[in-house]
């Protein structure tokens, strides 16, 4: 496991460590052994079974569940990850729970004597029930959880819990998403040089700083419904010397004017809301941002582009990791939802991203002159050689 | 009684007529869950939980003779960071204690694989 790299990070006993180190070591083995284990599963026993009694292929990753799920690898596969993602959580509340009230007077610290960046609270804001029902990824208080005032517990537990459930893959800040993707778009599209970058549902604002990082220039903004992300957000920003303004305010009505931003961009956020909202939500960021911006969204890849069998892996954390919008969002066509917010479908953009801490910096480059097929078992996956997959639309 | 005069329990020693010991109950082993599986993985869980509680009193052990001889102050041990060698050398141990643990699961996949080149 690679400690976050900040101060702010809990401090942990041996024995709490040694857990986190097992739990991250379990995840590693189900997301990358025990992956390709199940794969051939599927081509040695499930599939040619499925072909002798359909007399073809499965078409759909719903066929290829249907197949699989009463396969005895398939359920050890599926407990052992239900278990492992459990325990990333229940990992940290131990450490959590005894630095909690030293954290929150670390950040109300930080707010009053350094104050870079800023951070705007709205105590009025409705909490949607697509956050405020369920603990999305199994992780218990979800995001918006609060245990005390001026409260940062959930924005730590997201941070530290990170650390274990992505066993090395997302760098030591977290951030390998941002720093992959902000990195690709200063080379993709050097005509760009945005000024103003928002963030949609940014939460612990650990890629939004990337912007940052890449256009240090830019004014950047972060927003999400979750006031205890956004307070550990912002003292997670200030302890790296990273000046960004987060707002709390819901992406599917924001408090921005007309033309306003360059760039708006979301990660992993998009697949945690109901098709209603992504709807919403699009047709937002079109309004505030400037002709000539870029809207780009980091996501999981649609199953339309992707074989049946990847398909049915990725949606996998619909069925059993509280993701209940993971699968219909996947199932929508990325061209038609920019084309229904206001997008030009001329101007639709998607994109395949080597993840940079994986593939070096070299191989970003090279990515940016090359097109990626998005149909691929690293497209969109959290395992070794991760792509990540990106689409979008200029206005 | 002092401990020194406790012995050992005895080494095995080799000879060519002695048998393994049979570890498989004959008749059966009752099951309970609706899946069968329910009911090994239970076994693998508890057999799992006494192996952690004879390595925490074995530490425990350790570290109170450590204490006694002087050479580790009380707290000293959750304070200890592993440098960079010991840490990807524990990475490792990890890795393959993991893939010992789980190990029963791929006999399946080799299955599988097999069925698959000679498809």
């Amino acid at each position: 496991m690679l400690e976050p790299n900040h101060s702010l990070k809990l401090r942990k006993t041996l024995d709490e460590k040694a857990r986190m180190n097992f739990v991250s070591g379990i995840r590693a083995h189900v997301l990358n052994d025990m992956a390709s284990g199940m794969r051939a599963v599927w081509d040695g026993e499930v599939e040619p079974r499925f072909r002798r009694k359909r007399r073809r292929g499965a078409k759909t990753g719903p066929e290829v569940h249907n197949a699989i799920k009463s396969n005895e690898y398939f359920k050890f596969y599926s407990s052992l990850r239900v278990t492992a993602q459990d325990l990333v959580w229940q990992s940290v509340f131990p450490p959590l729970d005894r630095e909690r009230d030293q954290l929150k007077a670390e950040a109300l610290a930080l707010r009053k004597n350094k104050n870079i960046g800023s951070l705007t609270l709205d105590p009025k804001l409705e909490v949607p029930r697509y956050v405020s029902a369920i603990d999305v990824h199994l992780m218990a208080g979800n995001y918006d959880g609060e245990y005390d005032t001026d409260d940062v517990a959930a924005g730590a537990l997201y941070d530290n819990g990170f650390a274990v459930f992505s066993f090395g893959l997302m760098g030591r800040n977290h951030d390998d998403i941002g720093q992959s993707i902000a990195g690709f778009i200063r080379r993709k599209y050097p005509h760009l040089k945005p000024k103003k970058i928002l963030d949609l549902g940014c939460t612990i604002g650990h890629n939004t700083g990337s912007w940052k990082d890449h256009f240090p220039a830019a004014e950047v903004h972060g927003i999400d419904v979750a006031a205890p992300c956004l307070r550990y957000a912002h003292a997670r920003a200030q302890v790296q010397n990273r000046a960004v303004h987060f707002q709390q305010m819901n992406a599917e009505h924001l408090d921005f004017p007309d033309a306003s931003f360059d760039v708006v961009f979301s990660s992993m956020f998009l697949h945690e809301l109901p098709k209603k909202s992504i709807g919403k939500v699009l047709a937002e960021a079109y309004r505030v941002l400037k002709p000539g911006g870029l809207m780009l969204h980091m996501e999981l890849p649609p199953n339309s582009q992707l074989s049946p069998y990847d398909a049915f892996y990725l949606d996998w954390d619909s069925a059993y990791n509280n993701e209940p919008f993971y699968k219909p969002f996947r199932d929508m066509k990325p061209q038609q939802v920019c084309k229904d917010a206001g997008f030009d479908p001329k101007k639709f953009v998607q994109h395949v991203v080597p993840s940079v801490g994986w593939y070096g910096e070299q191989v970003l480059a090279e990515a940016a002159t090359h097109q990626q097929d998005v149909d691929s078992d690293k497209t969109g996956r959290l395992a070794d050689g991760v792509r990540w997959y990106c689409f979008g639309a200029f206005k | 009684m002092s401990a020194k005069k406790k012995s050992a329990p005895k080494a095995k020693t080799a000879s060519s007529t002695r048998k393994p010991l049979r570890r498989t109950i004959r008749g059966g082993r009752p099951m309970f869950f609706d899946d069968p599986a329910i009911d090994k993985v239970f076994n693998m869980v508890v057999t799992l939980g006494s192996e952690v509680w004879t390595l925490r009193e074995r530490l425990a052990a350790m570290e109170a003779a450590q204490i006694a001889r002087g050479g580790l102050k009380q707290g000293q041990l959750d304070a200890f960071e592993f440098n960079a060698e010991q840490i990807a050398a524990l990475d490792a141990a990890r890795k393959e204690f993991i893939g010992n643990l789980f190990r029963i699961l791929e006999e399946q996949v080799d299955v599988a694989r097999q069925r698959a080149r000679k498809a």
